[in-house]
């Protein structure tokens, strides 16, 4: 068996009351489907000795609907859920896409999407056991001082490894957080910080509650694109979202976000040069791809913190971007 | 687990349609509760960590409007016992493989993996089963790659899952045992070739 | 009988019965519901829980290890180090090179090194991290390149020659001449990377000592007799007062075939603490155990003669032991001796290096140390027939050699099915249509073997069977068999039962078997090497054809009829002729127990020796290893599609027939065929044991340590051939591990034909396929 440390479960029954908790006992962390943070208690990655359980806010926080011209996703929402529900799939089928791409089908109905967009960043040097981190001399995230990934690396390079957080980033999402002190909403890239120790803003005592899509992205054409070594259970290996919004036959805006490279996932940037051009034949859409693709790869540097050869990753990332953009304008 | 120093607590787990209560520690995994706990040890423990669905189980929220609003199976929907909690399972009712037979006998899921040769060192199956058990309760005729995606959680070494699939599209009712008959060869006398010289180079 | 969701049980194909039909496994109910027992299941009153200290270092003395911190924790019981039981062992007697706890030296990163037994796991946890241990640590040897270089540094004491496990090297025919005026010639190098067996069942053990004094071990073990041999020598009790038993088993795959640290200390401190210990590993634990499939560099050459007809094999091969022999000696031997079949080769020589590296030992997986160089022997085969234009299916057939031969290393082949093999695949993938004709970035290929059922003779040399069966009979009609043999899940209870339905006429249902256990069951010699259907089913068919004739006697006398005029049918015992004069089984059983007074009981078991061929094996040194009652054969073709962008591949679809001599239960043999497909698939696509540069094995975990689920699984059609093998148990030979060595190389082989590339490293990673297709594409436009 993989021991748990002693733990104190809180389960509270309402948003007030968790958020509360999240403040009084500092050093809590979240527990909501549990399908990250168990196993990495398990490995011992954590000092924390206190949960708070969400389990009792699924009726307040378990919501798909649209209100004022967002689709809004309630963090407690399961990925199955999101992966299956008929107005995801018709709005923002990309989305589903990535939830469905997520794990296994007993994880996507454990994992919520708030647990997937503040999934702890991955590394073959940290999410082991602690015996295996002893062995290996331990690394910049937890208990060590190096970092195995870069060479005299100072910040942890740890990879963010969400599915739904490229698309969400490149549909313009916005997320909610709650907290004891009030609520703040922010663009769901802004959430997001290069460390890979904490790769959100999130403070110890908030709670993201709600991701919100605008309506009007539903018009955008969009695709996930995700590279994995197997076809269930694989994190990302690569990810990205795209979104092209198309004017009149012509890019009207562009959006590619990059997951699963550092601890952040990337917008691609220069993307707006690509304005204006146009998307009208198959050609010309796989030109984009290809424009995209490039800037992509001079822009991605995939790392070893995650266990595929990341030269080739990269050699291929350019591929993966065409293909998500013919996919998008199918 | 009795004479532990740890503290204990008490949980309540509502299992094959009974409310049990049983002392665990704190942090408890569902999957210690079960088969330390309360002696159910059909789930079986793989890796621990979520990774190979070996102790999968079936849960649906006891709140009943709950289960609507997810959209919960009869008998709940496959997650895993060896990263849930069991102080945060006792909302659940939960399916182990230990409820799945009747008084009248097998599940026909169960009597399918049996007769059609699924069950080969049998050690995933428990978990394979209930993951087929839900998927036939949602889509009671599953296409092959219905099946596949449905099963995609749990992993199986020893069968190929071939037999697996068999066994599942056998308990729907949408296919045949298998009855392939065995093919004969001729003989086939050979010339042994001329004997040889025989190095031991080494040892 | 049907129920509302519209399922039939279906009837009778499925059937009650005697040899090849599709009995339900005797085990089906147990494992359907949830009841069956495996290790981890198993509890007593009291019972401890045990931890082991491993290693952090790849290479390191042992200075001193201080207990007491550990010892002084409110519920732990005990600590056990290696001082208390220091005597080595190992499954093969001449490599005696593990101790169930290091005295001196740890040998990787993982080796165990102390033991916990306290009231519960985390208490267990936590004192090992107060016990504290004086490493000196050495430099690693990670390579078998870096072992071989330097002698000086000792990875295993037992190594006679600087790091060598073993040197073997064998030459049969002259084999420069042959390579000399060979028409066409493929010499390349080729890489196997080591893999694990991965079971789904973790190790586990569980000791317990009772009143007496008597110690009974459970264990996850496929070798009960082997543990308990070395559980005597190195607990120093008699083997009269130990008894193994094997209770279900979650998959071994070879990896459960060594005696283990765990059950050392479990039966340790079971003596030392009075109370019942349990010992499960962690799956990170048992990545560390391995025993696995060894790393091999190969150099090979396979030469051709312009007639297609192979003049010379010639290989060299490299192998990384990992720190342990196991196996390792056999290995060896097995990497040269088992290639000589199903083609007939002109000359032969192999030259093989096990070396020691400080790293998980590897030892037998499926397919033990012939999978990698019968992968780099197909490919090589493919591409000397491609240089003459010879179909690779023709290839194969030419160079059949036939039954009733001798290989050109002195292995004697009786039955031989591997046309019918070709014949079967070729048949059912649309070959002749399809191959070389699918198109850019869809391939075939195909690909052939051969592996023993069971090595000839035991790993400690005796003379007493190696298999033993004893069958019971009583008037209550329910028949009892007693078998040594390990069921691992492969389904030998359920042979069992079928053979006595065969020779007495029970329902199979009637029939209770007893398994793997020292104190109850005969010494069988465990599931290794793929002798039990064949050795096993030869012990049980002679045990039940004694109490066939005791049945017969008795029911001639009272049926009025000779005793060979009897003749028996599910459940009934009827005169030949005469069909009406007939009584139950039941019935003739309670007639036998009368008419010889004593309970019906009878033995039966195997030998080699027995089976009347002669001393198995060639005439040198080595000769007998590798030397089989019977050799299984098999023929795969691979339908693969590769992505040329990106490198990446999968494959669609595997044919695999297997030339089982018998297919004693076809439901059982097909899902060995499956399984094994399923294996060697996964080892061609994605496993890969990777360590750092201390030695650290990355990834120890089924999420990193990728095997394919449903989603990666191409589809099986498995295909039964039967040669009738003269020697086998109604002809049965092996199904349990030659069907996965093709599946590998068809695959190497269907990448050639989908885009013109020759894969010579194991696993088929994209970024290798990528890179090699690059290459190709080079060359193509150098205009070679």
């Amino acid at each position: 068996m993989l021991t748990l440390p002693v733990l104190q479960i809180h389960r509270p029954e309402s948003l007030d009351e968790a958020v509360a908790l999240l403040r009084d006992r500092p050093g809590a962390k979240v527990l909501a489907g549990g399908t990250d943070i168990v196993p990495n208690l398990k490995y011992g990655m954590y000092e924390a000795r206190e949960l708070v359980a969400l389990r009792g806010l699924s009726r307040e926080l378990r919501y798909i609907r649209e209100e004022e011209g967002e689709l809004r996703l309630g963090a407690m929402c399961s990925v199955e859920q999101l992966a299956q529900h008929t107005r995801v799939r018709q709005l923002f089928p990309a989305l589903a896409d990535a939830a469905a791409a997520i794990a296994g089908p007993q994880l996507r109905r454990m994992g919520t999407l708030g647990g997937n967009l503040c999934l702890d960043t991955r590394c073959v040097y940290i999410n082991q056991s602690h015996f295996w981190r002893s062995a290996l001399g331990y690394c910049l995230k937890k208990d060590g001082t190096v970092c195995h990934v870069v060479k005299g690396g100072q910040r942890c390079v740890a990879a963010a490894s969400n599915d739904t957080a490229p698309i969400l980033m490149a549909l313009g999402a916005q997320v909610r957080l709650v907290s004891p002190r009030g609520e703040r909403t922010l663009a769901l890239e802004d959430l997001y910080v290069a460390d890979g120790v904490k790769n959100t803003q999130i403070a110890g005592d908030e709670l993201l509650v709600e991701a919100r899509v605008p309506l009007a992205a539903a018009s955008l054409k969009q695709a996930y694109g995700k590279l994995r070594l197997r076809n269930a259970v694989d994190f990302p290996a690569l990810n990205f979202g795209v979104a092209v919004g198309v004017n009149e036959g012509k890019v009207s805006s562009l959006r590619l976000c990059v997951g699963a490279l550092a601890a952040r996932p990337a917008m691609v940037r220069h993307v707006d040069e690509l304005k204006g051009r146009s998307v009208g034949t198959a050609a010309e859409i796989r030109a984009l791809g290809d424009e995209l693709g490039k800037r992509a790869q001079k822009q991605c540097k995939p790392l070893t913190n995650i266990g595929v050869d990341p030269e080739w990753r990269r050699e291929i990332l350019p591929v993966l971007i065409r293909r998500g953009v013919e996919k998008a304008f199918l | 687990m009795t004479g532990s120093p740890q503290k204990q607590v008490l949980v309540t787990l509502h299992v094959n349609g009974e409310a049990q209560s049983v002392a665990v520690a704190a942090q408890a995994t569902l999957l210690e509760a079960l088969r330390y706990g309360l002696g159910l040890t059909g789930s079986k423990q793989g890796c621990d960590k979520g990774d190979c669905g070996a102790c999968t189980v079936l849960a649906r929220p006891l709140d009943d409007a709950q289960a609507r609003a997810d959209g919960c199976g009869a008998r709940g929907e496959p997650i895993l016992a060896c990263i849930t909690l069991a102080q945060d399972a006792q909302t659940l009712a939960l399916t182990t493989i230990e409820g799945l037979a009747s008084p009248q006998g097998l599940d026909p899921i169960q009597q399918a993996f049996a007769d059609c040769g699924a069950l080969q060192c049998g050690f995933c199956q428990p978990g394979m089963m209930l993951s087929a058990r839900a998927l036939l309760d949602h889509t009671p005729r599953p296409s092959l790659p219905q099946i596949q995606q449905a099963l995609s959680g749990n992993l199986c070494r020893c069968t190929g899952y071939t037999k697996i699939y068999e066994a599942v599209q056998v308990a729907a009712g949408t296919r045949e045992p298998s009855q392939g008959v065995p093919v004969r060869s001729e003989p086939a006398p050979g010339v042994s070739g001329p004997r040889v010289a025989v190095e031991e180079i080494a040892p | 009988m049907s129920d509302k969701q519209g399922y039939r049980w279906h009837d009778p194909v499925h059937a009650p019965g005697g040899v090849g039909k599709r009995v339900p496994k005797s085990d089906g109910a147990a494992k359907a519901d949830g009841s069956g027992v495996y290790a981890d299941d198993l509890s007593f009153p009291r019972m401890l829980h045990a931890k082991l200290l491993r290693s952090p270092h790849a290479n390191a003395r042992i200075r001193s290890i201080d207990t007491s911190k550990a010892e002084a924790c409110p519920g732990v019981i005990a600590t056990l180090v290696g001082a208390e039981l220091p005597a080595r062992y190992g499954v093969i007697p001449w490599t005696h090179d593990e101790q169930a706890l290091a005295t001196d030296h740890a040998r990787f990163i993982g080796d165990e090194v102390a033991c916990v037994a306290a009231v519960d796991e985390r208490t267990a946890e936590e004192a090992l991290r107060l016990i504290s241990v004086d490493y000196e640590v050495l430099p690693a040897l990670l390579s078998p390149e870096e072992a071989l270089a330097r002698p000086d540094i000792k990875v295993n004491e037992k190594a006679k020659v600087g790091n060598i496990t073993k040197h073997v090297s064998l030459a049969f025919g002259d084999v420069d001449a042959a390579l000399a005026g060979a028409a066409a010639r493929s010499h390349q190098s080729y890489y196997y990377a080591g893999n694990t067996h991965a079971p789904i069942e973790p190790h586990c053990a569980v000791a317990r000592v009772d009143g007496d004094g008597n110690l009974t071990v459970w264990s996850s073990t496929q070798i009960p007799h082997y543990v308990h041999r070395e559980l005597s020598r190195v607990l120093g009790l008699p083997p009269a007062r130990i008894r193994v038993v094997q209770p279900l088993l979650g998959g071994a795959f070879g990896g459960k075939s060594d005696p283990f640290s765990l059950e050392f200390c479990a039966a340790k401190l079971a003596l030392k603490t009075g109370r019942p210990v349990k010992l499960l590993f962690t799956r990170e634990e048992v990545f560390y155990s391995h025993r696995g499939r060894h790393p091999m560099k190969m150099d090979v050459q396979v030469a051709l003669n312009s007639d297609g007809m192979i003049a010379a094999v010639d290989n060299k091969i490299l192998i990384d032991g990992g720190a342990y022999a196991s196996f390792g000696l056999v290995t060896a031997y097995y990497s040269g001796q088992l290639l000589t079949g199903p083609y007939r080769f002109g000359t032969y020589r192999f030259d093989s290096t096990r070396v020691y590296t400080n790293k998980p030992p590897c030892g037998p997986k499926r397919g033990h140390g012939s999978v990698q160089p019968r992968f780099a022997f197909e490919v090589a085969l493919d591409e000397a027939a491609h240089q003459l234009h010879i179909d690779p299916i023709e290839v194969r057939r030419r160079n059949f050699i036939g039954e009733n031969v001798e290989t050109v290393n002195g292995q004697r082949i009786t039955s031989n099915g591997f046309l019918k093999c070709l014949e079967v695949v070729e048949s059912a993938s649309g070959w002749k249509d399809r191959h070389g004709k699918l198109g850019r970035g869809r391939g075939l290929g195909v690909a052939g073997s051969m592996y023993i059922s069971g090595t000839a003779y035991p790993v400690y040399p005796n003379e007493m069977p190696q298999s033993g069966v004893l069958v019971k009979l009583d008037r209550s009609g329910r028949v009892a068999i007693f078998s040594g043999a390990s069921d691992i899940g492969q389904g030998v209870n359920t042979l069992l039962g079928q053979i006595a339905s065969e020779e007495i006429g029970c329902d199979p249902r009637d029939v209770t078997v007893v398994s793997s256990d020292t104190d109850l069951t005969p010494v069988d010699l465990g599931a290794y090497s793929s002798r039990v259907t064949f050795m096993t089913g030869i012990a049980a068919k002679e045990a039940c054809g004694k109490l066939r004739a005791q049945l017969q006697a008795a029911a001639a006398a009272k049926l009025g009829c000779a005793p060979e005029d009897i003749e028996f049918e599910l459940g009934t015992v009827r005169v030949a002729r005469d069909p009406a004069k007939n009584a139950s089984f039941q019935q003739a059983c309670q007639w036998a127990e009368a008419r010889e007074g004593r309970p019906l009981a009878e033995t039966g078991g195997y030998r080699t020796k027995d089976i009347g061929e002669g001393k198995l094996g060639g005439d040198y040194r080595g000769g007998t290893i590798g030397a089989s009652p019977a050799y299984s054969f098999t023929a795969h073709i691979a339908e693969v599609e590769v992505d040329e962008e990106t490198g990446m591949w999968s494959c669609k679809k595997v044919w695999a027939a297997h030339d089982c001599g018998k297919a004693l239960n076809p439901t059982l043999v097909e899902g060995q065929i499956e399984g094994s497909v399923y294996m060697g698939v996964a080892e061609a696509q994605l496993e890969e044991m990777v360590y750092n540069d201390r030695g650290l094995l990355f990834g120890p975990s089924l999420l990193d340590y990728r095997i394919p689920t449903s989603l990666d699984t191409p589809l099986l059609e498995a295909s039964i051939v039967e040669s009738g093998d003269p020697n086998g148990p109604y002809g049965a030979k092996e199904a349990g591990e030659g069907p996965l060595h093709a599946a590998i190389p068809a695959i190497a082989n269907a990448l050639f034909d989908a885009c013109g590339i020759r894969v010579r490293e194991l696993p088929f990673t994209p970024a290798k396929i990528l890179a090699l297709l690059r290459e190709r594409d080079e060359r193509a436009k150098g205009g070679a």
